[in-house]
């Protein structure tokens, strides 16, 4: 998942890169609303958390001209003004949830995954399809129960596949979710995460859980189990 | 002496009481030193007549004759009476046959008095004069002459007259009065106006007194319109101060926390760090938030909640939510906008954090408390309720009955505090919804 930090404040933005990176996002940053929009309207995104008091262009403002632009991922706005009257207009420029200052990392932790699960259509912590479940809050996966051992990479990967779970993925799509926009990008480290990750999850070769569309991406293609 | 309408009254009624008084005595005493008068001429002339009648008798007495009579000594009890008297013998007037006057001691020469007396129920004023002729000697001849009238026709008329004086005195004092009502309350309905006006502006149905007050009010209607304009800028001021310190506060606390040292236990530092932000969320708020102020345009509710409710529908998208506003139209708030969204807010959110699928905001005025009109806002959801014993916890300050769910627990000690500066009444109970129930009474029309 790749997700846009929108924070004046260095301490801060820096704290939150560092945690969400080892929480498996890839994290872009920017330092005012100006550099945040660029960011935001350029790059593939999953998430924003942008800061309502920014130098240069207000939050308020790059949440308005992000919808008026139609992108669509959804924006957590951080906020030091906890009151309703605010938040009502924060949430009504388009943003999806706030976090109050001075908030505690887990909490911007966990809306980050409702909102992400929710913009994949999902409304618990736990996706099921068949027999995989993923538990986006422990990040752990199990098939039939039994516990699978996956590294960062293809759980990342996997949950993405899954967060969209019958949605067609590209493997551009997928790249740009595993790395920030310095690494050099390889399609083949993708096939080769894909092809490692249908041998975790389907040894026996019954279930193909992961479908390859030819000249397009790859698609989960398990069905979603939404009654848990 | 609490009203100035009584008090002008009073001090004008007084005097005018004391001033018809004194006339009325001055008048009285007038018409009695009149009447006192009359009746002095009718003895004098009557005294005079009778002497000029008065002839020797053959028996040595004198008496007038019947012919030279007044008519009025001539019938019994007529009110008149007459006596010619002397040491040997006695004439009465045929009017005093039965009254049976006692015209009092003989009177030796010259001598001469006017005596009142009571003839039965009959009162009476008594001239009598002594003469004596030359030719006596020994004084036996000494004749005194009495007159007597009845004063009961002056009385009567003594009666009348103070009766009609105090008739026309009161009906005077009745019309003056009157007028003075009339009077008054045209001068004072300035007054009147002003005290509409004041109270129009406390309700919230104006923001400030109207012009073209007399010159008398009209410094004191635009100093209060100073006033009131400079108490709202201050106060607004005040609580843009306060929040903008809350707003800056909390980035640095932010920070701070960020820098915490990650997977140990919260250590002096973090213990503080929470310490100062439950601070700034609950003491700064607290005096932040408004309350009423005079000239305050009323909120209208329905206007405040329909926002909320899009906006908390978007952040509990994740839940399948059914989120009811039952606002009539006519239904406002007077006091701070901000404060009343923090209100709801605040409810609306616990609400739809426990909700499972239904929350349901109602408001409506409530005439019942003591005339003033209240605002009665409930919001209800059919989450799992809150039980009686934890009904009061809930309401203090830092308190989650469920710490798995995020939340400073603040909200709901927040929304007392708020309702209270407002002079309302929260209570928690249980919806037919069946999950928890929050009334809050506020002032309101």
């Amino acid at each position: 998942m790749r997700v846009l930090v929108v924070e004046d404040e260095a301490v801060l933005r820096d704290n939150l890169k560092e945690r969400l990176t080892e929480s498996g996002f890839t994290v872009d940053v920017a330092r005012d609303g100006e550099e945040g929009l660029f960011a935001a309207l350029e790059y593939p995104l999953d998430v924003a958390i942008i800061d309502l008091g920014l130098p240069v262009l207000p939050g308020l403002e790059v949440i308005r001209r992000l919808r008026a632009a139609r992108k669509s991922y959804p924006i957590l706005i951080l906020t030091a003004r906890d009151n309703w009257q605010d938040k009502v207009e924060g949430l009504e420029a388009g943003a999806d949830d706030y976090v109050a200052k001075p908030f505690q990392f887990e909490e911007v932790l966990a809306r980050l995954q409702a909102l992400l699960r929710r913009a994949g259509g999902w409304s618990t912590p736990q996706l099921t399809c068949g027999p995989v479940v993923l538990d986006t809050r422990a990040q752990a996966v199990s098939v039939n129960g039994t516990a699978l051992d996956l590294t960062t990479f293809e759980y990342r990967i996997l949950e993405h596949l899954m967060l969209r779970a019958g949605d067609v993925i590209s493997k551009t799509e997928l790249t740009e979710r595993l790395y920030d926009q310095d690494f050099e990008r390889d399609s083949n480290v993708i096939e080769v995460l894909v092809g490692r990750l249908r041998r975790k999850l389907d040894p026996e070769d019954t279930l193909r859980p992961i479908e390859t569309l030819r000249g397009r991406g790859y698609r989960f293609a398990l069905p979603r189990d939404t009654s848990s | 002496m609490h009203s100035l309408s009584r008090r002008l009254l009073v001090s004008v009624s007084v005097p005018l009481a004391l001033f018809f008084g004194v006339m009325m005595l001055v008048l009285d005493t007038g018409f009695r030193a009149l009447s006192e008068r009359t009746m002095q001429e009718l003895l004098d002339s009557q005294m005079v007549s009778l002497i000029a009648a008065a002839e020797p008798q053959p028996d040595g007495g004198y008496a007038p004759a019947p012919h030279a009579l007044d008519p009025r000594l001539a019938t019994p009890l007529s009110g008149l009476y007459a006596q010619i008297r002397s040491q040997l013998h006695e004439w009465q007037s045929p009017s005093n046959a039965k009254a049976d006057v006692d015209f009092g001691p003989l009177l030796a020469h010259g001598e001469r008095n006017t005596t009142y007396a009571s003839f039965g129920h009959d009162r009476v004023a008594i001239e009598s004069r002594a003469i004596q002729f030359e030719d006596d000697p020994k004084g036996q001849r000494t004749l005194t002459f009495s007159v007597a009238v009845s004063l009961s026709p002056y009385e009567e008329q003594l009666w009348r007259f103070r009766q009609e004086l105090v008739g026309w005195f009161i009906g005077l004092i009745l019309l003056l009065l009157i007028t003075l009502a009339a009077l008054m309350q045209w001068v004072l309905a300035p007054l009147r106006r002003m005290e509409r006006e004041i109270h129009e502006v406390e309700e919230g149905r104006s923001e400030a007194l109207g012009g073209g007050y007399p010159r008398e009010l009209s410094g004191v209607a635009s100093n209060l319109n100073t006033l009131l304009v400079g108490e709202r800028r201050r106060v607004a001021r005040y609580r843009d101060t306060l929040g903008n310190l809350a707003h800056s506060l909390k980035t640095p606390l932010a920070v701070m926390r960020s820098s915490l040292p990650r997977n140990a236990p919260a250590g002096p530092v973090g213990t503080q760090i929470d310490r100062m932000t439950d601070i700034i969320e609950h003491q700064l708020k607290r005096a932040a938030a408004g309350g009423a102020l005079l000239g305050q345009a009323p909120v209208d509710v329905a206007q405040m909640a329909a926002p909320l409710r899009a906006a908390l529908l978007h952040v509990y998208a994740a839940k399948d939510l059914a989120l009811e506003l039952v606002i009539p139209a006519a239904c406002q708030f007077i006091g701070d906008r901000g404060d009343l969204t923090e209100l709801l807010g605040n409810l609306l959110d616990n609400a739809c954090k426990w909700c499972l699928g239904r929350v349901r905001l109602t408001a409506a005025t409530d005439e019942s408390a003591g005339g003033r009109l209240r605002l009665l806002i409930e919001v209800e959801d059919d989450g799992p309720g809150i039980s009686a014993q934890d009904r009061e916890r809930v309401l203090q300050r830092g308190v989650r009955t469920d710490e798995s769910v995020p939340g400073h627990g603040l909200g709901l000690a927040m929304v007392r505090d708020t309702v209270e500066l407002y002079g309302g009444s929260m209570s928690i109970g249980s919806s037919p919804l069946g999950g928890a129930r929050f009334t809050l009474r506020l002032p309101g029309r």
